[in-house]
């Protein structure tokens, strides 16, 4: 066999650095309930004593329920999750056949009971190569529904939700990485099958060094087809005020046991601009509420924390002559501040 | 800042001196640690203004104080005059000052080492000082009732927060957050978001920022986040208090006290130090609550034991119900405090509700023999010495449950228990406690009622042991001693108003007033010193700010 297994979710690791995550992101258009799930795992690490043997790759996997009225619900990083899970990468994928996504704290709540289906296409894979020998490469897809229940601890919930995949591959550690901004919005649709009418899918990656090598894109999706792709240097990304501290909420349980350290101030508006020749896009995002994941430092006390915002999005643009906008809820991610791996 | 004779008045024409003392005035009300920072550059010099519109006034600093009077007194060692042009120099935070100074539009006279120092002091009030909101609007309203005040400027308009420039930019990221869709005000929240900052760029296509990159933390306006912090306390006793009968004989009562119009101080050094130690301040509400309650339980006991006829500006609950429904309300006070402490359980855990507890139970016990001393003094016919001794009661009585366990208690909150951390508070804290009391003592002697809140010579006629009394005592002769603690060991009711006003000519006689707003002076100064050095493990954040703030307040609080 040339080469490792492949492509990702089937790929094979072989660094003790190399990561593949499956990211999950859902919100209901119509009741503001929330998703949002990562299965991760961390590459294999060779035993201390020379052995040949090789350890497991660390899998972690936790959910995050948000509920408009109770607020955040969490597993540890240690819930049940599906292997293999849903993945829209995983082919032959039609359109229109819903699979399973359960993922449950091994407590029993948070969980979500969902049927997933995809209703468009991926952008293409991009890779954000940085510090001396790391990179990221990710892939996505709006416009994934899903429908079923989510259990929390203040009851159980059934709804419809529309949301995004994501599958991450790279080799990386903290705090060479550094951070990243992303998120997405698909726009209202009156059909319950279809795909989103316009759909947006924006990453920001900060490395610490080299200095050039920071990465990303905002993409937009038509009728479930991407028809643009702004790249790098055509975006502007701007923040705004502060997201009061009382909204952001510490998860996941354990994490408020620990004294964790606290982290910087999470924006309150993010303001992306992105121009190729004559198209235009705007994004405006207001937060209403966070979810700072504080994950345990492999190495030292300080954690990496990702914060999951929720809030309303506007979007408008121009594109081939043609002005579209729509207003959404949307879900972004801020990660940084890490200051050990 | 102390103005001694007042220069502004609502009628006073607006001219540049009214504006000048009108800012410094209310950044020491509000943002104390400012004022703190160009007294100290200011120290020793004694400052002209001339302004273009022919007011002039004159600053210097005492302490930390910045005390500006009407009119040139005295011989300046700095002359600075203003012209039509150059007003704008010190608080427009649209433009940088160097973009405005004009050729003679800013004329400094005076030896060159006192010219920058008082050249470092504006600097200091025009960086940290612009961003806050009642400082903008203050300039804000100048700009508008006096136009001509602000003359023209250089270089046309001021740039908008854009990197671009003032030309019109389309699609900047920036341009959208700071003019076409700015960011509209949001709910206040209990902890920051009292300055305005600007936008930020995180990518522009060439450079990268992280979000998380740490900017300078603003300077708080301790006055809104007192009253944001207050109401948010006062709002958790409403939902504690039980909602049944008997309302009109306790329940009503015990929310009468806390709806008075108080400063709001405790609950925000809980607040302030739990954000401090990166919490989010909501964890912190129900000790904040607790707070209150234990200290409004001690205050209808302590107007009990003291007689007290008035509180806050209205009669005191023994004057208006009688002792008897008074002590049972401090009594469910208390007890209701202890189940905001209980209460915090359910959302902070097992391990930092014991830590609350064991640090309320310290408070009640320091309180309590604080209050045992005091009375026993008074019941024994004693005035003690030594300061000494007062500053040991005074941190026993109010100090602990006025400074340091508020700060204590909010850093328990944040999930702080290490006793070596937690004991960074009280030197700091117990120094700028004692010094706080000595004002309130002084302000009591010579403050106004309204302002005050409590009756004025209140302390004289209970016969309270303050400093100044201490301060007389030892330096009256035997027989004017005795003439005193005759007039002071008299029963209150039978105490006349010419009684404590004999008492307070003796002591202005002695300097007592003098001797103690120096020592409140010199305590407060230490206390900062003890702020900065033990509290230097806290990072700069926006908690940290209100807690400088606060400590602050003190150094600069007008007497």
């Amino acid at each position: 066999m040339l080469g490792v297994l492949g492509p990702f979710p089937e790929s094979q690791l072989c660094h003790l650095l190399d990561r593949q995550w499956l990211h999950y992101a859902f919100v209901s258009p119509t009741t503001g309930h929330a998703v949002i799930s990562n299965l991760s795992v961390l590459g294999v690490e060779y035993p201390a004593d020379g052995s040949s043997g090789r350890w497991s790759p660390q899998r972690m996997a936790i959910a995050l329920v948000y509920d408009p009225v109770h607020g955040w619900s969490s597993t540890q990083f240690n819930a049940d999750a599906p292997d293999p899970a849903w993945s829209a990468f995983r082919l032959p994928h039609p359109h229109g056949s819903p699979g399973p996504f359960e993922v449950a704290a091994v407590a029993g709540l948070p969980a979500v009971d969902l049927r997933l289906s995809r209703t468009s296409r991926p952008c293409t894979a991009q890779t954000a190569p940085f510090g001396d020998d790391q990179f990221l490469r990710w892939q996505s897809e709006p416009g994934v529904r899903g429908s079923g229940t989510l259990r929390s601890p203040s009851g159980d919930v059934r709804c419809d939700l529309v949301g995004y995949h994501e599958r991450v591959r790279g080799r990386w550690s903290w705090p060479v990485l550094g951070g990243w901004v992303f998120g997405f919005a698909n726009a209202p649709s009156d059909d319950p099958a279809g795909p989103p009418p316009w759909s947006v899918v924006f990453t920001l990656i900060q490395p610490q060094y080299p200095q050039d090598a920071a990465n990303g894109s905002v993409m937009l999706w038509r009728d479930g087809r991407m028809v643009r792709h702004f790249p790098r240097r055509m975006l502007e990304v701007a923040v705004h005020g502060e997201l009061h501290r009382d909204r952001v909420v510490l998860v996941p349980p354990l994490a408020a046991t620990l004294a964790t350290a606290p982290a910087p101030a999470v924006p309150g508006r993010l303001l992306i601009t992105a121009r190729l020749g004559e198209d235009r896009l705007v994004l405006d995002f207001r937060p209403t509420t966070a979810a700072r994941i504080a994950n345990p430092s492999e190495t030292s006390l300080k954690p990496f924390s990702v914060h999951e915002l929720l809030g309303g999005c506007v979007i408008e643009g121009v594109v081939s002559g043609r002005t579209f906008g729509f207003e959404a809820q949307g879900i972004v991610e801020f990660a940084g501040d890490a200051r050990d791996d | 800042m102390t103005t001694e004779t007042p220069v502004t008045t609502a009628s006073a024409p607006y001219t540049g001196a009214r504006l000048l003392t009108e800012t410094v005035v209310a950044l020491s009300e509000r943002a104390p640690a400012i004022v703190a920072a160009a007294a100290e550059e200011m120290r020793e010099i004694r400052l002209g203004l001339h302004f273009h519109d022919g007011s002039k006034a004159t600053m210097s600093a005492r302490y930390s104080r910045l005390l500006v009077e009407p009119g040139v007194v005295g011989e300046p060692d700095v002359e600075v005059a203003f012209d039509d042009r150059a007003m704008n120099l010190v608080f427009d935070a649209q433009r940088p000052p160097v973009e405005q100074v004009l050729p003679q539009s800013l004329d400094v006279r005076g030896p060159r080492d006192r010219v920058l120092a008082v050249w470092r002091a504006f600097v200091l009030l025009s960086q940290r000082a612009s961003g806050l909101r009642f400082v903008q609007q203050l300039w804000r309203d100048y700009r508008e009732q006096v136009p001509r005040l602000w003359g023209t400027t250089a270089g046309g308009p001021a740039p908008r927060h854009s990197p671009h420039g003032d030309e019109p930019t389309g699609w900047h990221a920036v341009d959208f957050l700071a003019n076409r869709q700015p960011l509209e005000p949001g709910d206040q929240p209990t902890i920051g978001g009292t300055a305005i900052a600007a936008p930020r760029l995180l990518w522009d296509g060439r450079r990268s920022t992280g979000w998380w990159e740490l900017r300078p933390v603003t300077d708080a306006d301790l006055v809104q986040t007192m009253t944001a912090c207050r109401a948010r306390a006062n709002q958790e006793i409403d939902r504690l208090l039980p909602d049944r009968e008997p309302k009109e004989d306790l329940y009503d009562l015990m929310r009468s006290y806390p709806t008075r119009q108080g400063k709001g101080l405790r609950p925000t050094l809980v607040f302030a130090a739990c954000a401090a130690f990166g919490e989010k301040p909501e964890n912190a509400v129900r000790a904040a609550a607790a707070l209150e309650l234990f200290h409004n339980g001690f205050l209808v006991h302590d107007d009990i034991a003291d007689e007290s006829t008035h509180r806050r500006g209205l009669p005191t609950m023994n004057a208006e119900f009688g002792n008897g429904l008074a002590v049972n309300t401090g009594d469910g006070l208390n007890l209701l405090a202890v189940d905001a402490v209980l209460a915090n359980l359910e959302n902070l855990g097992l391990a930092r509700t014991l830590g609350l507890i064991q640090e309320a139970m310290h408070m009640c016990r320091e309180s309590i023999e604080g209050q045992a001393m005091e009375l026993g003094w008074i019941h024994r016919r004693v005035v003690p010495s030594r300061d000494e001794d007062y500053f040991t009661m005074s941190t026993k009585k109010t100090g602990w449950y006025t400074c340091i366990t508020p700060c204590r208690m909010g850093a328990v909150c944040a999930g702080v228990t290490d006793p070596a951390v937690l004991g960074r508070f009280d030197e700091a804290f117990r120094l700028i406690g004692i010094a706080f009391q000595i004002q309130d003592d002084i302000l009591n002697l010579v403050g106004d009622e309204a302002l005050y809140g409590k009756e004025t010579l209140g302390d004289l006629l209970e016969g309270k042991r303050t400093v100044m009394l201490i301060h007389l005592f030892r330096h009256a002769d035997q027989r004017e001693r005795q003439r005193l603690g005759a007039l002071l060991h008299r029963p209150r009711a039978d105490k006349s108003q010419d009684d404590a006003d004999e008492l307070l000519a003796a002591m202005r006689r002695h300097g007592s007033i003098d001797y103690a707003t120096e020592l409140a002076d010199r305590l407060a100064a230490e206390g900062i010193a003890r702020f900065e050095r033990d509290l230097s493990i806290i990072p700069e954040n926006e908690g940290k700010a209100v807690l400088r703030q606060i400590a602050h307040y003190v150094t600069t609080r007008p007497l």
